[in-house]
């Protein structure tokens, strides 16, 4: 005899459990149904087309800055002489930005032969001096054109686990590196920051390609070229010298940025890497040399605060160790490094030699973007709105970049290719227009401005870029002031065979892997990207309740991984839950990225 | 939205019988901390919902991290040292509760080894307790004697019948409700009405913002009002919504609630995660006013050998920076 199975009562998430007029109705979302299967290959298809417009004719300077930029009481800014210019690694100031990337994980094996291949790959480590001046070039250049300039350039850095600074230095400079979560590792971090805690999950560390208990790095390298080819010689020249001196080979991942009109975007179709901080500072002591350049006319008091629309500028502190940093209650005085820690006597941040490195995040992330897409034809379908709509409130911006604070109805192909504009958004409050330098050839930002959407009914609370960026609003440490000090210079690149813009993608090419190779700068792990990933990212409550990030977001609150967003429709907010997964970290590690006096001068010595 | 017939206790607490006088006396404190409306800088207000009737567009919670950001960023080179200073004590390591500011307040209770075997939670205000107290001394006394320590009597908690916020059961010997001179209902009340208008008190040493001043029109031309998590938090978000123009309130029941724990990461002492071991004491989810962690008799480990992340747990703040406190708003255009 059959009996009835009963039937599970479904509950909304206690964090979800808000009461109130505007009490949560959730919303079930069939996301395996064969509409949103048909209509997959179509969106896939239509999402190849999302190209940033870029203008040209425009003139700017590539070898010094705009003398009328400086502010006249303004606090001098740390200038950076040729010496620190060639001390500091180049991916992390101004960053390679490079097409086609090479990340190679190695163990050490004897390290006097180690040191040996230290010492030989020293001088070709690429410095913020040789690539700051290629990137000034090679900007002024895209401006004037309006397109890609074919020039050709191959850059190399390194980094060093804290393992590998105890085998190459020793214990005590392991150990005066304060940050805590360098000092653990990432592979110790990790369900901290909300990855799988069962063995049997495809993301659990221990399946990690590279990074996990027992397959942990002691040194990355990144290669990074405009040619190809030039990659590839590079690459296989350090792996031979490498191989030769001992060094085992753990992994190796290469990276290339989407072809076509989806240069720049990541797997699921997004342009990627548009919001960055600029880094206060000035490559010489003359008027408006900055590293980077400042665009807001000084009569506009937001010229303190921003470099262009949009940029914040923070203190190099933030990125640098040993440098001046951002002030906890200030948007723009700077506060001192390594402040002194009452009632113990100060710690040491850093060993001497350290100063000027940054920690280095590595995040090896698969993205499942049937998964990704098919919840989101899925949800729209449920919601009545199109696909594509209902994805670009998921991140904040439509697949061309353009914010959907800027334009809320349409993807608009000529903002995103925008630089002054793409970018110029507040939350809280309506943005007001910016009072610009003369920049020769720019039209001017005559976009629609954004709106106030404070209670988040255009860019949701749970949207990638809200999360991760709250920008001018109050979060849960306060002021925005103090989201400054959270934010960290984003590097990464994607790996794999994209699926969008493909018509009819084969088998072979859905069962592919592909991701985004996660790399991120800063002068603290614990209070950047871990801060931004735990306490932001992978929360539905803060810094406001709404959800959890659906595009980076984890959770494995006590081996549940339960995630929802809270959507605002006309007839109110609807709570959806997020049941399948489609980022999955499969690797990485946290790194020092040293000096580059340092790595021969005292790693390799 | 109708007026407000009654202001309610915080979580709709029920410490006394329907029908006694501590319900209205509760509503007229509330309404007494509050005005009918306070205009506002750029044209909404902060209005009282029992005298002023509006109608909601939407609903804003206002949320913060527990653990005192006024210890956490002079340390933050060293978290640790933050995690001491918020729980050391000249007499011992009851727990700091003098520099716990955030309107979340903790004590932290140890074994013989040392190790933590139990952290309490409140943010329940002490008006309450004021209140309960000027109506009913045995019920106060009880609640005492089930929270916090049974041997409590009548005598610990007055000085010439008046009602002692400090009193030894909640000070030196337990945590019944907040204590911090500033952690009152009273001052969040008065903090909220007030961001109506723009402030211009700006912390000592701290340049003010960029021109022009006052009004703000948005966060960053704001004064920076305190190095605290809370108060910028509650007087930029009620003065950004009053430009809007907004009328805002506090959604009832107004108090300070604890709607956060985030144990992700936590992890046994053999690396597996943890089991659920809070327990909500007072309040309910999403208006916790009294929680407590402990691990179960007979499980074998205690809190302190809990790791978060890879460190084991110490001290209290390491669970406090984990734990938000909210107060939620609501805010429309008159009705």
């Amino acid at each position: 005899m059959k009996t009835k199975r009963k039937k599970k009562r479904k509950t909304l998430p206690k964090e979800a459990a808000m009461k109130g007029p505007n009490a949560l109705q959730p919303l079930e979302i069939p996301i395996h149904s064969p509409a949103s299967t048909a209509k997959f290959s179509g969106v896939l298809a239509e999402l190849g087309k999302f190209e940033p417009k870029l203008p040209k004719g425009i003139l700017i300077p590539a070898l010094t800055g705009d003398p009328g930029a400086e502010i006249p009481d303004a606090e001098p800014e740390p200038v950076y002489d040729l010496r620190a210019r060639s001390n500091i690694q180049g991916n992390t100031i101004p960053g390679f930005n490079k097409d086609h990337q090479h990340f190679v994980f190695f163990r050490l094996g004897n390290i006097r032969r180690a040191k040996a291949w230290l010492r030989w790959i020293a001088p070709l480590i690429s410095s913020m001096e040789e690539v700051l001046a290629w990137v000034r070039a090679f900007r002024a250049m895209r401006l004037r054109l309006g397109a890609e300039p074919p020039t050709c350039a191959a850059w190399v850095n390194i980094a060093f686990s804290r393992r590998a600074i105890e085998l190459l230095v020793d214990k005590a400079a392991a150990a005066a590196f304060g940050d805590q979560s360098f000092r653990q590792g990432l592979a110790a971090r990790s369900t901290y920051l909300g990855d799988p805690s069962k063995a049997t999950h495809p993301g659990h560390r221990r399946k990690w390609v590279v990074g996990g208990p027992r397959n942990e790095a002691d040194v990355l390298v990144i290669v990074a070229a405009d040619d190809p080819e030039d990659l590839v010689t590079l690459v296989h020249t350090i792996k031979l010298r490498a191989a030769a001196s001992n060094l085992r080979l753990l992994f190796e991942q290469r990276c290339d940025t989407l072809p076509g009109p989806l240069h720049g975007h990541e797997h699921f179709g997004f342009k990627d890497g548009v919001s960055q901080p600029g880094v206060r500072g000035k490559i010489s002591a003359a008027r408006g040399d900055f590293i980077t350049p400042r665009y807001i006319d000084h009569t506009d008091a937001r010229a303190r605060i921003f470099a262009k629309p949009g940029q914040l500028l923070l203190w190099p502190g933030q990125f640098l160790l040993g440098e001046p940093r951002q002030h906890p209650e200030h948007p723009y005085n700077s506060a001192p490094a390594a402040a002194p820690s009452p009632p113990a006597p100060a710690p040491r941040n850093y060993p001497a030699w350290a100063a000027l490195g940054s920690y280095l995040v590595c995040r090896r992330l698969r993205q499942d973007v049937p998964a990704f897409w098919k919840f989101a034809i899925g949800a729209a379908s449920a919601l009545g709105i199109p696909a594509q709509k209902f994805a670009s409130m998921l991140v904040g911006r439509w697949p061309s970049g353009a914010p959907i604070m800027r334009t809320p109805g349409a993807d608009n192909a000529a903002l995103a290719g925008d630089e002054w504009a793409n970018n110029h958004f507040i939350f809280n409050d309506a943005t007001r227009p910016s009072v610009l330098r003369p920049i020769a050839g720019y039209a001017g930002d005559a976009f629609p401005q954004a709106a106030q959407d404070m209670l988040a009914n255009v860019c949701p609370h749970f949207a990638h870029i809200r999360k991760t960026n709250p920008r001018d609003i109050a979060t849960d440490l306060g002021k925005p002031h103090d989201s400054m000090l959270r934010m960290i210079l984003r590097r990464g690149i994607p790996f794999g065979m994209p699926l969008v813009g493909v018509k009819k993608p084969s088998k072979k090419l859905l069962s592919q892997e592909r991701g985004l190779m996660f790399i991120c700068y800063g002068s603290t792990i614990e209070e950047q990207f871990e801060f931004l990933t735990r306490r932001w990212a992978n929360s539905p409550i803060q810094p406001n309740f709404g959800g959890h990030d659906p595009i980076i977001g984890q959770r494995d609150r006590r081996g549940a991984r339960t995630r929802f967003i809270a959507f605002p429709t006309a007839a109110g907010t609807r709570l959806i839950r997020l049941k399948s997964e489609w980022v999955i970290p499969t690797g990485g590690g946290y790194f020092f990225s040293p000096p580059i006096e340092a790595i021969a001068g005292v790693l390799g010595a | 939205m109708a007026l407000v017939a009654r202001f309610d206790t915080p979580a709709s607490l029920r410490d006394l019988p329907a029908g006694s006088a501590f319900y209205d006396n509760w509503h007229n404190y509330i309404a007494g901390n509050l005005d009918a409306s306070t205009p506002g800088t750029g044209g909404g207000e902060f209005f009282d919902a029992s005298q002023t009737d509006v109608n909601v567009a939407g609903e804003h919670a206002l949320v913060w991290m527990a653990f005192p950001r006024r210890v956490l960023m002079p340390r933050r080179d060293d978290r640790t040292a933050a995690f001491i200073e918020a729980e050391r004590t000249p007499g011992g390591d009851i727990g700091n509760r003098f520099v716990q500011d955030e309107y979340c307040e903790w004590r932290v209770a140890r074994n013989s080894a040392g190790r933590i075997t139990k952290i309490t939670f409140t943010t329940e205000s002490p008006e309450y307790w004021e209140q309960l107290w000027a109506v009913d001394r045995g019920r106060v006394v009880e609640l005492y004697q089930s929270l916090v320590d049974p041997t409590v009597v009548e005598a610990d908690l007055h000085l010439g019948g008046v009602y002692q916020r400090r009193n030894r059961w909640n000070n030196a010997d337990g945590i019944a409700h907040l204590m911090q001179s500033i952690n009152t209902l009273t001052a969040a009340l008065g903090e909220a009405q007030g961001s109506a208008t723009t402030p211009s008190t700006q912390i000592t040493g701290v340049p003010p913002p960029p021109p022009p001043l006052p009004p703000a029109s948005d966060n960053y031309e704001m004064p920076s009002v305190a190095n605290t998590s809370v108060d910028p938090r509650l007087t930029y978000d009620v003065a950004a919504l009053v430009r809007k123009p907004l009328s805002v309130t506090l959604r009832e029941p107004i108090g300070l609630y604890i709607t956060g724990y985030d144990d992700t990461g936590w992890t046994k002492p053999g690396g597996s995660p943890v089991d659920n071991y809070w327990t909500i004491v007072r309040g309910h989810p999403g208006q916790i006013l009294r929680l407590e962690y402990q691990v179960p008799p007979g499980t074998g480990f205690v809190v302190g050998d809990i790791q978060i992340g890879g460190r084991r747990i110490e001290w209290g703040g390491q669970i406090a920076e984990h734990i938000t406190v909210t107060i939620a708003g609501i805010a429309g255009m008159r009705a």
